[in-house]
């Protein structure tokens, strides 16, 4: 069924002559790469939570239930900068892809007012396909740019929304490559995969599309103002650019100069305590009188009494000091010399040999991340720091005073601030029952 | 397997390949619905995304850059010179309004409780480092295309 031939559904109305399959493959070459790192790196973030401990499941409850999660898996604690890296990785590459992404949709849009709008039953499900593509997309990307923000103007929890609208968008991701990589082949062996890029402007003509299929090259084109290697050049240099801003927040040092406008770049003026804050004190409601020398750290194991230490206690004990990053789920990371007491070491103060796991519990009232359960391994780690001081100054309230969590390439929302509690678990008590 | 081409309009891996996309997502939006306290939220959002870019964002800088276009390079006045114009006032363009869409949280300043309640920052920078950011963009490439006129403009003398 024909819609009538209005607008944008006349088809001489799209008259760019850069349209085309070339274009379109092109841009689509540029933008797998970045995807494919962001989606791997999105999944991987997920699984630095080890959701099958404790609490750490931040929706669903505890346990097992939480979407594609493959359980068993350990996140490591070595090297210290993997989830910095990681997150890093996760953040500059989705930034990095707006642009070329844009292009890609300028390029592609002609096909949205396709007539027939469905010539086939397979026509149709393209076309379905293609809006939890392009949905997708845009709905990932634009609550990840949100979140990044701190402008929560959804109406849903951010983290299992991104999750499962990345779910979709991978899975019609997958879809459309498979369906496209013909195209992409064809039009790299008719236009050459470089070639249109070298045209000036007297030389830059249509693309002729294909005689036996629909496309997005004009049927009337204008004459051209612009070249290919200008918009495809334009598209990569703002990728790059904006990729660069994102960088420089998990970078740091000079790099972080170009984080012009990128939410946690520049400083908090000048001082041991001056790094980037995810949460402040202020923001979470612990009452003062309970971070001040009332304060004790509860050690807690089952079935045996608990053990009280305050700050004191904890500095007579011996401190380790290590230059470790602390990254946010958001992408952006700082590098300090943190100093405390070994997790291990406080392990077995609580008379536990082998520890399983460790839940650090936060004085915070409420909030999910208020505890967070660690793997054996990072409770191992020698760098695995109840830390006391940073830069050789006491914690400032805001960074966890009086004691934070701090482990290699632990994510930044489980080091626990403001640490009331540890709770360990014995492996080999387990062992022995 | 003609029949079936004729009746679907594709091979049968098409079907199969489309099919287990749509299960997946459905896997998904199932999850969706099991978990989060405003389901229809997600929905709308999804579909609103695509909306707003097909319908709203791709309009809008289509028609601007065509105004622009029109009366940068008038079809009966085509140049070199207009159409170097042009594109030194396209690029200043698209990018600011790149880093607008991107950064728009940060530069028109949203939840600026929020925001210094969480990071211990304010967000009150970013409306002018953006607007210093579109000052820069433009101001190069109008040097950039003073430079390139000049040299048209030599060539166009020796011709």
């Amino acid at each position: 069924m024909r819609l009538p031939p209005i607008g944008p559904f006349r088809p001489d109305f799209w008259r760019s002559p850069l349209r085309g399959p070339w274009l379109a493959s092109l841009l689509s070459s540029a933008l797998l790469p970045l995807l494919v790192t962001c989606a791997v790196t999105g999944v991987l973030s997920h699984f630095a939570y080890d959701t099958d401990l404790g609490h750490n499941a931040v929706w669903g409850g505890p346990g097992a239930g939480n979407g594609f999660d493959v359980y068993g898996l350990d996140w490591p604690s070595s090297p210290a900068w993997l989830y910095a890296a990681n997150q890093g990785l996760h953040v500059i590459s989705g930034i990095a892809a707006i642009p070329l992404l844009l292009v890609k949709l300028w390029t592609v849009i002609p096909k949205l007012f396709e007539n027939p709008p469905a010539r086939s039953i397979a026509h149709a499900l393209d076309r379905l396909s293609l809006a939890l593509l392009v949905g997708g997309a845009l709905f990932t990307i634009a609550t990840g740019v949100m979140n990044i923000q701190l402008w929560y103007a959804f109406p849903f929890s951010f983290v299992p929304a991104h999750y499962y609208g990345a779910a979709i968008f991978v899975a019609a991701l997958a879809l459309h490559v498979a369906l496209k990589l013909p195209v992409v082949r064809r039009s790299f062996r008719e236009r050459g995969v470089v070639a249109p890029l070298r045209e000036d402007l007297e030389h830059t003509r249509p693309e002729p599309g294909f005689d036996d299929e629909e496309t997005s090259a004009p049927r009337q084109p204008a004459p051209p103002t612009l070249t290919r290697r200008a918009l495809v050049g334009g598209a990569g240099a703002a990728s790059l650019g904006l990729g660069l801003m994102a960088a420089g927040q998990v970078v740091g040092g000079p790099l972080s100069e170009l984080g012009v406008l990128a939410p946690r770049a520049s400083g908090r003026g000048k001082g041991p305590n001056a790094f980037p804050v995810n949460k402040t004190f202020a923001s979470v409601g612990i009452d003062r009188d309970e971070i001040g020398s009332k304060w004790r750290l509860e050690l807690i194991v089952a079935d045996t009494p608990r053990k009280l230490l305050s700050r004191d206690d904890l500095l007579a004990l011996p401190q380790v000091t290590a230059k470790l990053p602390i990254a946010c789920v958001e992408g952006w990371s700082t590098t300090q010399s943190w100093s405390g007491v070994r997790l291990a070491d406080l392990a077995r103060l609580a008379g536990v040999e082998r520890p399983g796991t460790m839940e650090a519990r936060s004085l915070q009232p409420s909030g999910i991340l208020r505890r967070a359960t660690l793997n054996s391994g990072q409770v191992m780690n020698p760098h695995a720091l109840l830390a006391l001081k940073v830069n050789h100054a006491d914690l400032s309230p805001d960074h966890g005073f009086p004691a934070r969590v701090i482990v290699p390439a632990l994510p930044g929302v489980h080091c626990t601030k403001w640490v009331g509690a540890l709770v360990f678990t014995d492996d080999s008590a387990e062992g022995a029952a | 397997m003609i029949a079936f081409q004729r009746a679907y309009g594709r091979g049968p891996l098409h079907l199969a390949g489309t099919l287990a996309t749509f299960v997946v997502a459905a896997y998904a939006l199932s999850q969706v619905f099991d978990l989060l306290s405003r389901p229809y939220g997600f929905v709308l959002w999804f579909a609103g995304a695509i909306v707003a870019h097909d319908l709203i964002l791709y309009p809008s800088y289509s028609l601007a850059g065509q105004a622009v276009a029109r009366a940068a390079v008038p079809p009966a006045a085509r140049s070199r010179l207009r159409i170097a114009a042009l594109n030194h006032l396209r690029v200043p363009l698209l990018l600011s309004g790149l880093l607008l869409l991107v950064w728009f949280p940060l530069v028109a300043g949203k939840s600026p409780t929020t925001f210094e309640h969480l990071s211990g920052r304010s967000n009150d920078i970013y409306f002018q480092r953006w607007l210093i950011a579109t000052g820069v963009l433009f101001a190069a490439s109008a040097l950039v295309f003073g430079a390139r006129a000049r040299r048209l403009a030599e060539r166009h003398n020796e011709d």
